[in-house]
C-alpha cells in the first residue's frame, strides 16, 4: 500500500513538476514578446495569452503582473482619450487580481502607480493634481515594501522629473532616485525568480540624460 | 498487485494520451465588423488563440471533454459558449456585443451640465469652477457664466431660465441645503456657503432633472463631496480680507479635514470708497469639518459640518431725503451637518442614506428694535439602486422634510413681541428606471409623489428623459418634467394653507463633445403655475392663482484646443418671461430677468512665467424696473442700461507649494445699475423719488497667498481657488 501511495505522490509532483515547466516555458515566451512588442496589436496578442494563463494558473502573480503591464503599454501607445483609460482600467483590474495573491508585492504596487501615472496624460489640466499625488504616493509605497525596487525608484524619478521641469527648478531630487535605480539595475542584483520584471532600464537612462 | 500497477499505469497513460481538437472560425461584432486581437480561450487552461487581422482564428487544444470557450475584447461583453472537445474539428462564428459604455455611451443631457474631474465628458470641471475670472471662487459666480442663468448682480444667487434665486436648490451628497448663501448687505451679491474644493463632482441642472430632487421649481445644483483624501497637509492663506487654515489628515480607511476661515473687509472698506454707508462692514468666522470613513468593504460613511456666524452693520438712507437714516444690524447665524452612508448589497444592490440639518438664525435690528427670523430643516432619504442588468437600472426611495419656521419682532407700540411661525413636514416617494437600448438610446422615467403636511397637499410629478446619439459624437436629449416647491416663508407664514408653486419643463438640446470641444444648443419651454398672487393687490391676502411662462434658447461652445495653453468657453443665452404674480397687475417680464445674457471666459496658461491668467467678460441686457410715476397699465415696463463687466486673475505659482493671486473685478469700472427703488410716498409735487441700485463699489479686488505643507511638494492649493 505504501508503494502505492509513494506512487501516487511521485506521479502528482511530476505532473506539478510538468505543469510548472509548461508555466515556466509559456510565461518566459510571452515575457519576451511583451518586452518586444512594438504595436498595439503585439501587445494585445502577449496580453490575451497572460490572460489565458492568468485563467489556467489560479496561483501565480505572474501572468495579472504582465498582463497589467502590458495594457498600460497599450494605453501608452494609443491616442484616444476614451481607450487610454479602458486599457488602464483593464491593467489595474489585472493588478488588483495579483494583488490578491500576494498583497506585500512592490512589483505590482509600482505598476498601480505606473497606472496612475498614465492616467495623467489622458487630460493633465484636470487630472495632474489628483493621479500626480496618487501615482507619487504609490511609487513610494512600493519603495516602502522593497527599497531595492529599480521600477518603482525610476518611476518616482520620472514623476519627480516632471514637477522639477514645472516648476523651472534644477532635477536635483530626481536624478538622486533615479542613480539610485540605476545602481540596482547595473548590480543586476536580480530576483530569484526568472519570471520577476526586468524592464526599466532604458527608462531610466532616460531620467539621467537630464541629469549633467 | 501487479495488476494494480498496470491498471494505474494504463490509467495515467491514458490521461497522458489527450486527444487534440482544433477550433477555428472568426470574430465578429454586432455590425458585422470584425474583431482582431480578441482573445479566445477554453477557461481553465493554457489553450487558446488570438484573432488575427481579418478576425479569424485557428488553435490546437489538448483538453478534453465539456469545456467552456470564451472569448473577450475590450469594449464587448464577453462571449462563452461550452464546446465538446473530443478530437473532432469545430467551427465556431463569434459575435461580440457591443458592452454599454457609461463614459462614451448616450447620456441624457438636456439641462444638465455635469463638472467631475473622473470622467472625460464633462463639459465644465471643478477646477473649472474654482478658476474662473470674476467668480472668486464662489460656485454659484462660475455657473453664472453657463447658458441658462441671469446674472442678477445685486443678488449672486443662481437665476435660472426666468426662476427667481430660491427655485435653485442646493444638495449635497443628496441631502437638502437651506440657505446655501451667506447673508448680504442689502442689494450686494452674496457668495455661496460652500467651497468649490470640498467637492469631486457638481451637477448643474437647470431642468428636467430627476425625480429624486423635490422642493425646486427651475434648478438643482447637486454637489458631491470628495471621499476619503488622498495624503496628510496644511493648507494656509494670507487674504487681502483675512485668513484661512486647512489641515487633513489621512488614515488608512478614514480621513478627517478641517478649516477654520476669519474673514473682515474693514480694512478693505478702510481703503476702497464703497456706496454703502457701513457702520461696521461684515466680520465672519467660519469653519468646516469633513469626515470620511470606509466601513467593511465598500461601505463609505460620510460627514460633513459647517458653522458660520456673520455680522455687519449699516445705515440705510431714506430715498426722499438722504439725512434720515436708519441703522441696520445684522447677526447671522448658520450651522449645517450632513452625515451620509451607502454600501453595496451583493453585486446588483446599493443602498444609501443620509440626514442633514440646517439652522439658519437672522438677528436684526432696526434703529434698534429687534426682529429675528429662524429656520430650521431636517432632511432623511434612504434610496435603493438595483441594476436589473446592465441596460436596465432602477431606483427608489424615500425622503422626508421638516422645517420649523419662526419670525418675531418686537411691536414698540403695544410693547410685545410678535411672532409667525410655521411647521411643516413633507413626506415624498421617487422611482426612476433608466434603460439603455444601446449605446445610441437611453430613456429615463419615473415620479414623484409629495405630501406636504402643512397644506395637506398631495402631488404627482412625472419625470421623462430621453437621449439619441446617431454616430460617434453628437447626441439629441430630451427632458419633461413637473416640479413642485412650498412657496417663500415669508407667504407661508401669513398662509400656511397655500399650496405649493408649480413648474412644467420641456427641454430639448442637442450637443456634441470630441475630446478638447463643445458645442451645445438648447430650447425649452416652462410653464409655471399655482404661483403666489396677492388678492386685489393685499399682500395679506394670498392665492395660488399667479401663472406665468418663460421659453428660450442657449448657445455653448467651449475649446481648449485651437489656442495653445490656452481654454475659452462663450455661452449665450435668450430669455422671453412673463409672470402674473404677487402684486402684478397683469403680466409682466420679473425685475431679475433680462432677454440676453452672454458670457466669455478665457484662461492661459504661461508656462514659462508659472503664471495662470484669465478673463470673464459679461453681458446682460437691461432688467425691468418699476417705476410708481407711470400709470398702472405701464407695470414694469422701463428697463435699467445693460450690463457689463470684464473681471482678471493671476495665478502665479514661483514655487511649486505657493501661489500668489491676485483678482479685480470690473476692470472697466463699467457703472452698473442694477435697478431703480423709489421712496413709498410722493413729494410735495406727487412725484415719486428714485434712487439707482448700484454696485458696492465699482471693482472688487483680491490678493491672497496660499501655502501648502505636506511631505508630496508637488501639492498645491491651485485647485481650490
Amino acid at each position: 500500500m505504501k508503494t502505492i501511495i509513494l506512487f501516487f505522490g511521485v506521479i502528482i509532483s511530476i505532473s506539478t513538476f510538468a505543469s510548472d515547466e509548461k508555466y515556466f516555458a509559456q510565461m518566459g515566451k510571452q515575457v519576451q514578446a511583451v518586452y518586444t512588442a512594438k504595436t498595439i496589436d503585439e501587445y494585445q496578442v502577449a496580453v490575451n495569452a497572460f490572460d489565458r494563463i492568468a485563467s489556467a494558473e489560479k496561483t501565480k502573480w505572474e501572468p495579472f503582473y504582465y498582463s497589467g503591464f502590458g495594457n498600460i503599454m497599450m494605453a501608452i501607445a494609443e491616442m484616444e482619450g476614451s481607450k487610454k483609460d479602458s486599457y488602464l482600467d483593464l491593467a489595474l483590474t489585472a493588478i488588483e487580481k495579483g494583488k490578491q495573491l500576494v498583497p506585500e508585492e512592490s512589483e505590482l504596487v509600482a505598476l498601480e502607480g505606473f497606472v496612475h501615472m498614465i492616467r495623467v496624460t489622458v487630460d493633465p489640466a484636470t487630472r495632474g493634481q489628483k493621479f500626480s499625488g496618487l501615482s507619487m504616493q504609490t511609487f513610494s509605497k512600493a519603495i516602502g515594501m522593497n527599497p531595492k525596487n529599480p521600477r518603482a525608484l525610476s518611476l518616482l524619478a520620472q514623476m519627480q522629473l516632471g514637477t522639477a521641469r514645472f516648476f523651472n527648478q534644477p532635477p536635483t531630487e530626481a536624478c538622486e532616485t533615479a542613480r539610485k535605480a540605476a545602481a540596482i539595475f547595473e548590480s543586476a542584483a536580480e530576483s530569484e525568480n526568472p519570471l520577476a520584471p526586468r524592464w526599466g532600464k532604458e527608462m531610466n537612462l532616460g531620467v539621467l540624460q537630464n541629469c549633467k | 498487485m501487479k495488476l494494480i500497477y498496470t491498471i494505474l499505469l494504463s490509467t495515467c497513460l491514458a490521461l497522458a494520451a489527450q486527444a487534440q481538437t482544433k477550433i477555428s472560425g472568426s470574430v465578429k461584432d454586432d455590425k458585422g465588423e470584425v474583431v482582431p486581437g480578441a482573445n479566445i480561450l477554453i477557461k481553465d487552461s493554457y489553450d487558446g488563440t488570438s484573432s488575427g487581422i481579418e478576425g479569424k482564428f485557428s488553435f490546437v487544444s489538448e483538453e478534453s471533454g465539456s469545456r467552456i470557450l470564451e472569448v473577450t475584447f475590450v469594449g464587448y461583453k464577453t462571449f462563452s459558449q461550452s464546446v465538446q472537445l473530443s478530437g473532432n474539428e469545430i467551427q465556431i462564428q463569434v459575435i461580440l456585443k457591443e458592452e454599454i459604455n457609461q463614459l462614451d455611451g448616450v447620456v441624457i443631457s438636456a439641462g444638465s451640465f455635469t463638472a467631475g474631474e473622473e470622467k472625460r465628458r464633462t463639459i465644465l470641471k471643478a477646477i473649472d469652477i474654482a478658476t474662473t475670472a470674476g467668480a472668486t471662487a464662489d460656485i454659484a459666480g462660475a455657473l453664472n457664466t453657463l447658458p441658462g442663468t441671469t446674472k442678477v448682480g445685486e443678488s449672486g444667487r443662481l437665476f435660472v431660465r426666468g426662476g427667481d434665486g430660491s427655485e435653485t436648490r442646493t444638495f449635497i451628497d443628496g441631502m437638502v441645503v437651506l440657505d446655501a448663501y451667506a447673508p448680504s448687505a442689502p442689494n450686494t451679491p452674496s457668495r455661496g456657503r460652500f467651497l468649490p474644493f470640498m467637492f469631486k463632482g457638481t451637477s448643474f441642472s437647470t431642468g428636467g432633472y430627476s425625480a429624486e430632487y423635490g422642493q425646486a421649481l427651475s434648478s438643482a445644483l447637486v454637489l458631491n463631496s470628495k471621499d476619503i483624501a488622498e495624503m496628510n497637509q496644511t493648507d494656509i492663506g494670507i487674504l487681502s480680507v483675512g485668513a484661512d487654515v486647512a489641515h487633513t489628515q489621512v488614515w488608512d480607511r478614514a480621513s478627517v479635514s478641517g478649516k477654520v476661515q476669519y474673514t473682515n473687509i474693514r480694512p478693505y472698506f478702510g481703503l476702497i470708497n464703497q456706496v454703502i454707508d457701513w457702520k461696521t462692514p461684515p466680520v465672519s468666522l467660519e469653519s468646516s469639518a469633513a469626515y470620511r470613513q470606509k466601513i467593511g468593504k465598500d461601505g463609505m460613511f460620510k460627514f460633513f459640518g459647517n458653522f458660520n456666524q456673520t455680522s455687519f452693520s449699516l445705515f440705510n438712507h431714506d430715498i426722499l431725503d438722504p439725512s434720515i437714516k436708519q441703522q441696520l444690524d445684522q447677526n447671522n447665524y448658520y450651522r449645517y451637518g450632513n452625515g451620509t452612508y451607502q454600501q453595496s448589497l451583493g453585486a446588483n444592490w446599493s443602498i444609501r442614506g443620509g440626514l442633514s440639518y440646517s439652522f439658519n438664525q437672522n438677528k436684526l435690528k432696526l434703529d434698534g428694535s429687534p426682529l429675528s427670523e429662524t429656520e430650521q430643516g431636517l432632511h432623511a432619504k434612504v434610496v435603493a439602486e438595483h441594476s436589473v442588468s446592465d441596460q436596465l437600472e432602477v431606483r427608489f426611495g424615500s425622503e422626508f422634510y421638516d422645517r420649523n419656521y419662526e419670525a418675531t419682532r418686537y411691536n414698540s407700540i403695544t410693547d410685545t413681541n410678535e411672532s409667525l411661525t410655521f411647521h411643516e413636514p413633507i413626506s415624498a416617494t421617487f422611482a426612476e428606471a433608466e434603460y439603455y437600448a444601446n449605446n445610441h438610446f437611453v430613456v429615463k422615467a419615473g415620479g414623484r409623489l409629495e405630501a406636504n403636511g402643512l397644506s395637506n397637499y398631495a402631488s404627482f410629478d412625472p419625470r421623462v428623459s430621453l437621449a439619441y446619439k446617431p454616430g460617434k459624437e453628437g447626441q439629441f436629449s430630451f427632458a419633461y418634467g413637473t416640479f413642485r416647491q412650498s412657496p417663500q416663508n415669508q407667504y407661508v407664514r401669513i398662509d400656511d394653507q397655500l399650496n405649493p408653486e408649480k413648474a412644467e419643463h420641456f427641454i430639448v438640446n442637442y450637443q456634441i463633445i470630441t475630446n478638447r470641444k463643445t458645442f451645445r444648443v438648447e430650447t425649452y419651454y416652462k410653464k409655471y403655475d399655482q404661483l403666489i398672487k396677492f388678492e386685489n393687490g393685499n399682500p395679506t391676502l394670498l392665492t395660488n392663482s399667479g401663472t406665468g411662462f418663460a421659453k428660450g434658447f442657449e448657445l455653448f461652445w467651449r475649446d481648449n484646443e485651437t489656442i495653445k495653453n490656452a481654454d475659452y468657453w462663450i455661452s449665450y443665452s435668450y430669455l422671453d418671461t412673463k409672470r402674473d404674480y404677487l402684486n402684478f397687475p397683469a403680466a409682466a417680464t420679473p425685475s431679475f430677468a433680462s432677454a440676453h445674457n452672454f458670457s466669455f471666459v478665457y484662461k492661459h496658461f504661461l508656462t514659462a512665467l508659472k503664471m495662470q491668467l484669465g478673463f470673464t467678460y459679461s453681458y446682460s441686457s437691461g432688467r425691468t424696473y418699476y417705476n410708481p410715476n407711470r400709470s398702472s397699465d405701464q407695470f414694469n415696463a422701463d428697463k435699467t442700461p445693460a450690463y457689463q463687466d470684464l473681471s482678471a486673475n493671476v495665478a502665479y505659482l514661483p514655487k511649486s507649494n505657493l501661489i500668489i493671486y491676485l483678482s479685480c473685478t470690473n476692470l472697466l469700472g463699467h457703472d452698473n445699475i442694477f435697478g431703480y427703488q423709489y421712496s413709498s410716498v410722493p413729494d410735495a409735487q406727487g412725484v415719486y423719488a428714485s434712487r439707482a441700485t448700484r454696485q458696492a463699489a465699482p471693482r472688487f479686488l483680491f490678493i491672497g497667498v496660499f501655502i501648502t505643507i505636506s511631505k508630496n511638494k508637488s501639492v498645491n492649493q491651485l485647485p481650490n481657488l
